[in-house]
């Protein structure tokens, strides 16, 4: 099956889209889990070394059902409460102060409001 | 008002007087006025573009994979640094960290080069 139809590499395309999604969620996840540094770099290369074992699968359906897999997997393990930047959707500061709407100003003329 | 006009020359405000005293509508004297922007914490600020490379081109010395020699403020990072698209994907992890913002997923894959990434974060208000 190595006929390079337009069909078949936009489909290895969104494949590759999905596992780089993939991976880059999961590895948030894992600094998720494992907070501290020293705990953190042995988990991302276990997941690393999970990415790489299946790096050269060349059947169209199982790469299908082993992104599906780890998207399962990812699912499973996702941590319930994970850091999210604070002025990001989803974060603490999120909309907290939003700028003004255009055209509106504070007029300083405390003290001077009869003599206008 | 003589006296009000001596000390704010004093304290060196730079205050405009009120051309029209007799004026009664709003719209003239709120021209007139000192009008003063909102803070800017809201709004966030740009960094420097000369710093954020600098910190850029650091963060991916410092990775592990890679030859420190070879990064350069136009290196590619698949096609110069001989790195793969997991190991962008871990640069730009990198980054989010090291500069303290989220990018959203469909534009983590896009930055496959560090100019990309350095006009990514330079235009962001909210990049520390």
């Amino acid at each position: 099956m190595s006929v390079a139809s337009a069909a078949y590499l936009a489909r290895r395309a969104a494949q590759k889209e999905r596992v780089r999604i993939l991976y880059r969620r999961a590895l948030k996840d894992t600094l998720n889990w494992a907070v501290h540094r020293h705990l953190f770099y042995p988990d991302a290369d276990a997941l690393r070394e999970k990415f790489e074992a299946n790096r050269h699968v060349d059947n169209i359906e199982t790469i299908d059902r082993m992104v599906a897999a780890g998207e399962a997997t990812y699912n499973k393990w996702r941590h319930p409460d994970p850091y999210i930047v604070p002025w990001a959707p989803g974060g603490s500061k999120f909309c907290r102060n939003p700028p003004p709407p255009q055209g509106i100003e504070i007029i300083y003329n405390y003290g001077r409001e009869d003599n206008v | 008002m003589a006296a009000r006009n001596a000390l704010l020359k004093y304290m060196r405000v730079n205050v405009r007087p009120l051309q029209s005293p007799g004026a009664g509508s709003l719209g003239v004297s709120l021209s007139q006025l000192i009008r003063r922007h909102f803070s800017e914490e809201v709004k966030g600020s740009f960094l420097d573009k000369f710093e954020v490379t600098d910190r850029v081109t650091n963060v991916v010395k410092n990775f592990q994979k890679l030859d420190p020699s070879k990064v350069t403020p136009d290196a590619h990072f698949q096609n110069d640094l001989g790195l793969e698209s997991l190991d962008t994907l871990e640069i730009v992890m990198a980054l989010e960290e090291e500069f303290g913002f989220e990018i959203p997923d469909n534009e983590a894959e896009k930055i496959n080069c560090i100019n990309l990434a350095v006009k990514f974060i330079a235009s962001h208000p909210q990049a520390k």
